[in-house]
């Protein structure tokens, strides 16, 4: 058994906070890959054009860019913008809210097209029974286009889950202590890097393979009556 | 006279430059089992796709129980709220059976049929499953009812598509080559259903292949011919006598 020079409990809470802030960027990603998904099928040209932009921006640019952008840059933006209206103020962002607000913002764009691509799959004839029963677009949105919807997106999701739940250690840099972090201040502290990060790694396999699980559960509810 | 359960006049669509439709009627009294013959791009199925407003009509009018839909407004890409509200209301008079039987697959054969009726209609859940019981009793499949669609035979499901269209009381029942999907062992079990529906009195428009059929159950037959009405008239004058050349000749190539 390795030795954790008492860090063991260090490392589980680091699991945790990186499983909350993982928990809630996948929700806002869920969001704005909703959002952006039905903008990018809309009719409307500017929503289309709106939603392409910004896919084609967060998915160009680096996940470690986006954070430190977001965490370092913003706030100086702001106070700069605040002075030049000569009301200086001492603008800081907390890492947690940033750490969550970006990686929503950046997994968001991968789940756009994850729907957009599980809301084409859906047969047309499905959504013109609904039509034909007298079904408002609404009323036939939540009853049969989501839930099938859903049967297409989910394996789609599950992937953009794992990769969001690794790069949340990119959080790590803004100074927020999640598994990564915690892993690194162990490291450096007891000089055994590798009993650390080994230990930290263990803990990510493990959060992987519980989501793998959960998601094969979930899979199977979405695909209820196909089998 | 009581008003005809369906009048439609002078029905024109065209996609693009291709003109499907060219101005086509048809007036189907209560009771009426109007069968639409023709060959494949004829434009029979995008009438009657037309008739409950899944296509959109170039210029027309369609009145459904009396209640006459504004086709000339359709022009536009988006809709008055009052006029969805009114395809919306229209469509719930109009039963549609399609070809590709068009279950929810993530419902259940009795959720299926409760869908429309609980959340279009607004009707109590316990009435609309008494009633949903009862059609899936008259089309033969009260045993299918908690099952998926997936797990049913094609005439199985074409006949819970059938009670899914019943469940709504409709004034017109209207089917788009409803067994040209299904085996052919199974295309009786569901004229067979059909069948009860003409005897009950039910008014139907049928999109068919099956001339043996449209004779047998049809009181009127429409064949149309590159989007204009070539021939019309009670079945065996259409089949016995058809006074159009083209309306010979399509039935002569029929097996």
């Amino acid at each position: 058994m390795m030795d954790l020079h008492g860090y063991g409990w260090m490392l589980w809470e680091g699991a945790v906070m990186t499983l909350v802030v993982a928990v809630l960027a996948m929700t806002l990603g869920c969001v704005l890959g909703l959002v952006g998904a039905v903008a990018k099928l809309s009719v409307r040209s500017g929503l289309r054009r709106a939603a392409d932009l910004y896919t084609t921006v967060v998915r160009g640019v680096p996940e470690l860019v986006l954070i430190l952008l977001v965490y370092y840059g913003v706030p100086t933006v702001a106070q700069d913008l605040a002075e030049t209206w000569g009301e200086p103020v001492v603008f800081d962002l907390d890492p947690f809210i940033a750490g969550v607000l970006t990686l929503g913002f950046i997994y968001g764009a991968f789940a756009t097209e994850v729907f957009r691509g599980a809301f084409l799959s859906v047969p047309r004839g499905q959504i013109e029974a609904a039509s034909s029963l007298g079904m408002r677009p609404g009323l036939a949105f939540r009853k049969i286009l989501f839930p099938q919807m859903l049967r297409y997106a989910l394996p789609g999701l599950g992937n953009v889950w794992l990769v969001l739940l690794k790069a949340t250690a990119l959080v790590s840099v803004i100074q927020l202590e999640d598994l990564m972090r915690k892993a690194q201040i162990a490291a450096g502290a007891t000089r055994e890097p590798f009993t650390f990060y080994f230990s930290a790694s263990l803990l990510f396999l493990g959060l992987t393979v519980v989501s793998l699980y959960a998601i094969r559960r979930g899979e199977r509810w979405a695909e209820r009556g196909l089998r | 006279m009581a008003t005809p359960a369906l009048v439609v006049e002078n029905l024109r669509k065209s996609f693009g430059a291709l003109e499907v439709l060219k101005g086509v009627s048809l007036v189907a009294d209560r009771g009426d089992v109007i069968a639409l013959i023709g060959a494949s791009g004829s434009g029979k199925s995008t009438f009657l796709r037309c008739i409950n407003l899944l296509e959109m009509p170039d210029s027309g009018t369609i009145r459904v129980a009396g209640e006459a839909v504004r086709v000339e407004r359709f022009g536009a890409a988006r809709l008055p709220a009052a006029d969805r509200r009114q395809i919306d209301r229209i469509r719930t008079h109009l039963g549609m059976v399609f070809q590709s039987f068009n279950l929810w697959s993530h419902m259940t054969v009795l959720e299926n049929v409760i869908e429309a009726p609980v959340h279009v209609l607004k009707r109590p859940k316990s009435d609309a499953v008494a009633l949903a019981m009862l059609l899936l009793e008259k089309v033969g499949i009260a045993d299918k009812a908690r099952h998926y669609p997936a797990h049913l035979s094609g005439g199985q499901q074409q006949r819970a598509a059938i009670a899914r269209a019943l469940a709504m009381e409709p004034d017109v029942l209207l089917f788009d080559e409803p067994t040209s999907a299904l085996d052919p062992e199974l295309v009786n079990e569901v004229f067979q259903v059909m069948r009860g529906l003409a005897a009950e009195r039910r008014t139907m428009i049928v999109v068919t292949h099956e001339m043996g059929f449209a004779r047998e159950i049809a009181t009127e037959v429409v064949f149309l011919h590159r989007g204009v009405v070539e021939e019309r008239g009670p079945p065996a004058e259409v089949f016995g006598d058809p006074k159009s050349a083209r309306c010979r000749q399509f039935l002569s190539a029929m097996p």
